[in-house]
């Protein structure tokens, strides 16, 4: 990675700081103001603060998909607005796609201040090297990274265990030191993919962590198997909250 | 091996994840994999799996990243039978 995108990688993360309480606070916010509401919210994020205090590396955390705001609602299930404020570092780096957000100025603004680093999906080759260098230096700070595996979201509103990407298992071939979290979140009235959750609407959130254990070989295989595991557990994570609905 | 056999072998393997065959009927050796035949990356990288099993090859990330086109996809595979 060159010096000169380091540098520009480090300034967004000081200029994150500096602005989180401005940007936290209106994600915040917006999600009152939307009524979205979790579950066990306090349980949820006290399970998320014993799982970093018992590692404080870089983690991983992969969720299903099913709406363009899931990072955000995510985020706000994971930690209080005190911790995104306090623990800036704790914030997930996230990876949109440029094209859905980056027309609105306002919004391209929050996203770069929020720790998210666009992705162009078919772009050239030395820019998705760029912005796997990128993925891997906020995993050397020792920070966690938010990838959704299935790589978009989920057309049938169901894990798609056919059609999913193995960028995940990349991440995890390549940095040996990242742990992984499991995030299954869905709306009451989530019966598709979509843009946005209804206004009100309550969501189910569980987290747990994940071992994708060792696999034999190396290059392209043990990513696509990395990324299986965790797809498959995440799909278990469905079944089982399809189960509890019933 | 010969170039034309590879490429060939190399459609081969292309058709299992083309999802409209009849992009490949037309395909030449600079036909874009992602853009052209409309090949996720996902897919991209188990049609380089499947070469490493079909050639007998073996194809790390960095030479994986390299390949764009049919032709990409040859030539690698012609340079490592060589």
């Amino acid at each position: 990675m060159e010096r000169r995108e380091r540098l520009l990688l480090g300034l967004q993360y000081v200029l994150g700081q500096i602005a989180v309480v401005l940007t936290a606070s209106l994600c915040f916010l917006f999600v009152r103001l939307m009524g979205y509401r979790i579950r066990d919210l306090k349980r949820i994020r006290n399970e998320v603060k014993r799982m970093y205090r018992a590692y404080d590396g870089p983690w991983i955390v992969c969720p299903n998909h099913l709406t363009m705001i899931d990072s955000l609602v995510i985020s706000y299930g994971m930690l209080s607005l005190a911790d995104h404020i306090l623990h800036f570092r704790r914030v997930l780096w996230n990876l949109p796609e440029r094209k859905n957000f980056q027309r609105n100025l306002f919004l391209a603004l929050i996203c770069y201040l929020a720790k998210c680093l666009p992705v162009d999906r078919g772009g050239s080759r030395e820019g998705i090297q760029r912005l796997l260098e990128k993925c891997c230096r906020v995993l050397d700070w020792g920070q966690g990274l938010l990838v959704f595996p299935e790589g978009g979201r989920s057309r049938t509103a169901r894990i798609n265990q056919e059609n999913f990407s193995y960028g995940v298992g990349r991440f995890l071939d390549e940095k040996s030191g990242c742990r992984v979290m499991l995030v299954y979140l869905r709306g009451d009235g989530q019966e598709r993919y979509g843009t946005m959750p209804r206004l009100g609407e309550r969501f189910t959130m569980t987290v747990e962590v994940f071992d994708p254990g060792g696999v034999d070989g190396g290059g392209l295989r043990v990513q696509r198997e990395y990324a299986r595991r965790i797809v498959e557990r995440l799909a278990g994570m469905e079944d089982e909250y399809f189960a509890g609905c019933g | 091996m010969s170039v034309e056999q590879i490429t060939q072998k190399v459609i081969d393997i292309l058709r299992g994840y083309v999802k409209d065959s009849a992009l490949l009927e037309k395909a030449t050796q600079e036909t874009h994999i992602l853009k052209d035949l409309k090949v996720n990356s996902a897919r991209l990288v188990d049609i380089i799996i499947k070469c490493e099993d079909v050639f007998g090859t073996s194809i790390d990330d960095d030479e994986a990243d390299r390949i764009a086109t049919i032709g990409d996809a040859v030539l690698l595979i012609q340079q490592k039978a060589a």
